[in-house]
C-alpha cells in the first residue's frame, strides 16, 4: 500500500468540512440556548456557515421555476434543509441577543464578557443600551437631582450592574475523561466525569471543562 | 407615606408582566414618585445646611440617622421607576420582535385597560397606552432592530423560533381554483388534484376551503 | 424580548435535533447525490441501503420514495428486555457507550442505523421510535407492541427520575446518566428549579458556615471541629 492509498483512506473515513461545521454549529446552538451567560462568539465558523448559505439561496433562486418534477424534488430537498439552517442560525442569535439585552451593562463593562461579542452584538448591545439611558433620562432621571442620575451606582455596596446567575443548574454530558476532578466551588464537592456522564450541576463549576470542549450542554 | 407611590408602580409592572397587552402608562404615579425624590433631596439639603459642609455624622447621630433614611428612600424609588420603565420597555421590545404593529396593538389595549375600570385611569382624553417618551423610544429601538435585522437578511432573524415541521405538505384539491403562483411558478388546482407544495404558499387556500392538508 | 423561551432546548428543539440522527433507509426511487449546507448526501439506488438524516428520510418515506430500516432496538425483543432491565433497577439501563477517541456525541453517532446495537438505548430513543412510528409503523415489525413497550419504558423511567429528585443534596451534582433527550427537555424547568432552590437554600448555610469557620480561626481555635461536623451530616 503506498502512502496515496493510505490518504485516501483517511479522507474517505473523515468527517467532511461541511458536516464538521454543521456539527459545531448544532453544539454551539445547544450550548448558547442552555448556558446562563454567554459563550465566545465562533467567528470562523460562522463565517464559513454564512456563505454557504448565502450560496445556497442563490442557487435555489437559480433554479426555482424548474419545471422538471426530478429537478423539483432535489429542490425541495435543498430548501427543506436550507429552513433547518436558517433556524438554527436564527435561534443561536436571538437566544445571544436575549442574553446581551437582559444585561446590556454588564456585557458592555465586564472586559472578558465583552470579548464574547460579535462586532456587530457590540454595536448593538450599545446602541439599545444608549437608547435605554436616553429613554429613562427623558421618562424621570432627568428630574432627579444630578448625584442619582447615574446608571452604575455602587452605593451601599450594591452595584447597579447586574450580571447574570452563572450558579443556573445546567445539564452537562462529558465528552472526554476530565482529567482533574470538578470541583463545585462554595462546596465541599468535587466529582469526577467520564466521557458520557451526564451530570446536573451549577454552570459556575463546569464552565471551564464546557469551554475546553471536554464537555457539553444538553 | 414615603414609598407609596414607588410600590403601586412595582405592583403595576409586576402585572403588566402577566400581560399580553400594555396597560396605560402610569403618568401621574411616575410623576408623584420622582417629586417625592426631589423633595427628600431637598429635605436633605436642608437638614444639612447649618452644618455648612463640615457635618461629622459620628458626633450627630440622629442628624445622620435621618439622611441616611431619606437616601434610602430616594434610592428605592429609582430602583423602582427603574424597574417599572423596564418591564414596560421589554414589553414593547418583544412586540418589536414578533413582528406586531405596535400602534394597533396599544389601542386595543387601550380599549381593555379602559374598560378595566381601575382605580389608576389615565389622564382624560389620552387615548395612547404609551407615554410620549415611550413612543419616542420604541420608534426608535424599531429604527435600531431594521438595521440590525438588515445585516442577517439570509436568515431572517425575526422569523420562528419554532423549529421548522412540514415545509412541504401534501395537499388534495376540494374545489376548483384556479392558477395559484407558487416559488416554482403557476399551479393549476383542479378538483380531486393531490400535490405537493410549499405550506406556506397554500395556508390561505386551505383556510378557505379549497384544499384540504393530508396526513 | 429577543428570545421568550426557557434556557435549555424546549421539547420541538430537542425532536429538531433529533431529526439530525442517521437513520438506514432502502430507496424505492433513484436519487442523485446532492450537496446539502450539512455535507453530501450520496445518491440512492434501489435497493441498496443508504445511511441519511432523519429530516430526510421522512421526506422520502412520506412522499413514497423510501422506505425506512428501523434501528435494531426498535423491536419487541429489544424494548422488552431493555424494560425488564429498567425495572430490575432505581438507575437508567447503562445507555449506548459512546465511542472512544473522539469527542463526536448524539445525534452525529450512528445510533438509529440498521448497524445500531441492540440492546441499549440511544440518547434520543424516545422522540426517534415516535417519530419513526408515527411516519414509518408500516416499517416497523409489531408497531403496536413497539408502541406500548414504549409507553411502559417511558412510564418506568419518569417515575425514576422523580424519585431520583427526592434524595438531591444542595450543592453537589446529580448523576443522570443514560438519561435520554426528550426526559431532560420535558423534566428540566423541574430538576432545575429543584436544584437551583436547594443550592439557594445552602447558600445563607455555606455563608454562615463560613463566617463561623473565620470567627473560630480568630479565636485561634483549629478547623478539625468542622470537619467532624461534616461526618455528622
Amino acid at each position: 500500500m503506498d502512502i496515496d492509498d493510505i490518504l485516501a483512506e483517511v479522507d474517505s473515513h473523515a468527517v467532511p468540512p461541511a458536516t464538521r461545521d454543521l456539527q459545531e454549529l448544532t453544539r454551539a446552538w445547544v450550548t448558547e440556548r442552555s448556558a446562563p451567560e454567554i459563550l465566545p462568539w465562533p467567528d470562523m465558523l460562522m463565517e464559513r456557515i454564512l456563505e454557504r448559505l448565502r450560496r445556497q439561496i442563490e442557487l435555489v433562486e437559480e433554479q426555482t421555476g424548474n419545471t422538471d418534477p426530478k429537478a423539483n424534488f432535489r429542490l425541495i430537498i435543498i430548501q427543506t434543509e436550507l429552513e433547518r439552517f436558517k433556524f438554527l442560525v436564527r435561534s443561536f442569535l436571538r437566544a445571544r441577543i436575549a442574553k446581551i439585552d437582559a444585561h446590556a451593562l454588564h456585557h458592555l463593562t465586564d472586559p472578558s464578557t465583552k470579548a464574547r461579542l460579535s462586532p456587530s452584538e457590540l454595536q448593538y448591545a450599545t446602541a439599545h443600551t444608549s437608547l435605554l439611558h436616553a429613554h429613562y433620562h427623558s421618562s424621570f432621571l432627568s428630574q432627579f437631582p444630578t448625584s442619582l442620575q447615574r446608571m452604575d451606582d455602587t452605593a451601599g455596596g450594591i452595584s447597579m450592574v447586574e450580571g447574570p446567575d452563572v450558579d443556573k443548574a445546567v445539564f452537562v454530558r462529558a465528552l472526554k475523561d476530565v482529567e482533574e476532578p470538578v470541583y463545585v466551588e462554595g462546596t465541599d464537592t468535587a466529582f469526577d466525569m467520564r466521557r458520557g456522564d451526564v451530570v446536573v450541576v451549577r454552570w459556575s463549576a463546569v464552565r471551564e471543562v464546557v469551554m475546553a470542549g471536554d464537555a457539553e450542554l444538553i | 407615606m414615603y414609598g407609596d407611590h414607588a410600590f403601586k408602580l412595582v405592583q403595576h409592572a409586576k402585572r403588566t408582566q402577566a400581560l399580553v397587552h400594555l396597560p396605560h402608562y402610569q403618568t401621574e404615579l411616575v410623576r408623584e414618585t420622582t417629586r417625592e425624590v426631589r423633595d427628600l433631596d431637598k429635605d436633605v439639603s436642608n437638614i444639612l445646611a447649618p452644618f455648612e459642609g463640615s457635618f461629622n455624622p459620628s458626633s450627630e447621630p440622629a442628624t445622620a440617622c435621618s439622611v441616611l433614611v431619606n437616601h434610602l428612600c430616594m434610592r428605592r424609588n429609582k430602583r423602582c421607576l427603574l424597574a417599572y420603565h423596564r418591564v414596560r420597555s421589554d414589553k414593547l421590545e418583544e412586540m418589536c420582535w414578533s413582528g406586531k404593529d405596535i400602534l394597533d396593538q396599544e389601542q386595543q389595549a387601550g380599549r381593555q385597560g379602559n374598560g378595566e375600570g381601575s382605580g389608576m385611569a389615565s389622564e382624560a382624553g389620552n387615548q395612547s397606552s404609551l407615554s410620549p417618551e415611550e413612543e419616542e423610544y420604541i420608534r426608535q429601538y424599531g429604527d435600531m432592530l431594521a438595521a440590525y435585522k438588515g445585516q442577517w437578511t439570509d436568515i431572517d432573524l425575526t422569523g420562528s423560533l419554532e423549529p421548522p415541521r412540514d415545509l412541504f405538505i401534501d395537499v388534495r384539491v376540494l374545489k376548483d381554483a384556479g392558477e395559484i403562483q407558487t416559488e416554482y411558478g403557476a399551479i393549476t388546482l383542479t378538483k380531486n388534484s393531490q400535490f405537493f407544495v410549499r405550506q406556506g404558499d397554500v395556508e390561505r387556500l386551505i383556510a378557505q376551503g379549497y384544499l384540504q392538508k393530508l396526513s | 424580548m429577543a428570545l421568550p423561551l426557557p434556557p435549555g432546548l424546549t421539547p420541538p428543539e430537542t425532536a429538531f435535533l433529533c431529526e439530525m440522527e442517521m437513520v438506514t433507509v432502502i430507496p424505492r426511487q433513484r436519487l442523485e447525490g446532492l450537496e446539502l449546507l450539512g455535507g453530501p448526501i450520496p445518491p440512492l439506488n434501489p435497493p441498496y441501503r443508504t445511511p441519511l438524516p432523519l429530516w430526510l428520510a421522512l421526506l422520502l418515506k412520506r412522499q413514497r420514495r423510501a422506505n425506512v430500516l428501523p434501528p435494531p432496538w426498535l423491536s419487541p425483543p429489544s424494548l422488552h428486555s431493555i424494560l425488564d432491565f429498567e425495572k430490575s433497577t432505581p438507575s437508567f439501563s447503562p445507555p449506548l457507550p459512546l465511542p472512544p477517541h473522539t469527542t463526536t456525541s448524539p445525534p452525529f453517532l450512528p445510533s438509529a442505523t440498521a448497524n445500531a446495537p441492540p440492546d441499549a438505548l440511544p440518547y434520543h430513543w424516545l422522540e426517534l421510535g415516535e417519530m419513526l412510528l408515527e411516519a414509518a409503523s408500516d416499517d416497523i415489525p409489531e408497531p403496536d407492541n413497539v408502541r406500548r413497550l414504549m409507553r411502559d419504558l417511558r412510564e418506568v423511567r419518569m417515575a425514576k427520575m422523580r424519585a431520583g429528585v427526592g434524595v438531591l443534596e444542595g450543592g453537589r451534582e446529580v448523576n443522570m446518566n443514560g438519561v435520554g433527550g426528550m426526559e431532560v427537555a420535558e423534566g428540566r424547568a423541574f430538576i432545575g428549579g429543584v436544584v437551583d432552590g436547594l443550592r439557594k437554600i445552602g447558600a445563607s448555610k455555606e455563608m454562615s458556615r463560613r463566617e463561623r469557620e473565620a470567627e473560630e480561626r480568630e479565636n485561634g481555635i483549629g478547623g478539625g471541629e468542622d470537619d467532624e461536623d461534616d461526618m455528622e451530616i
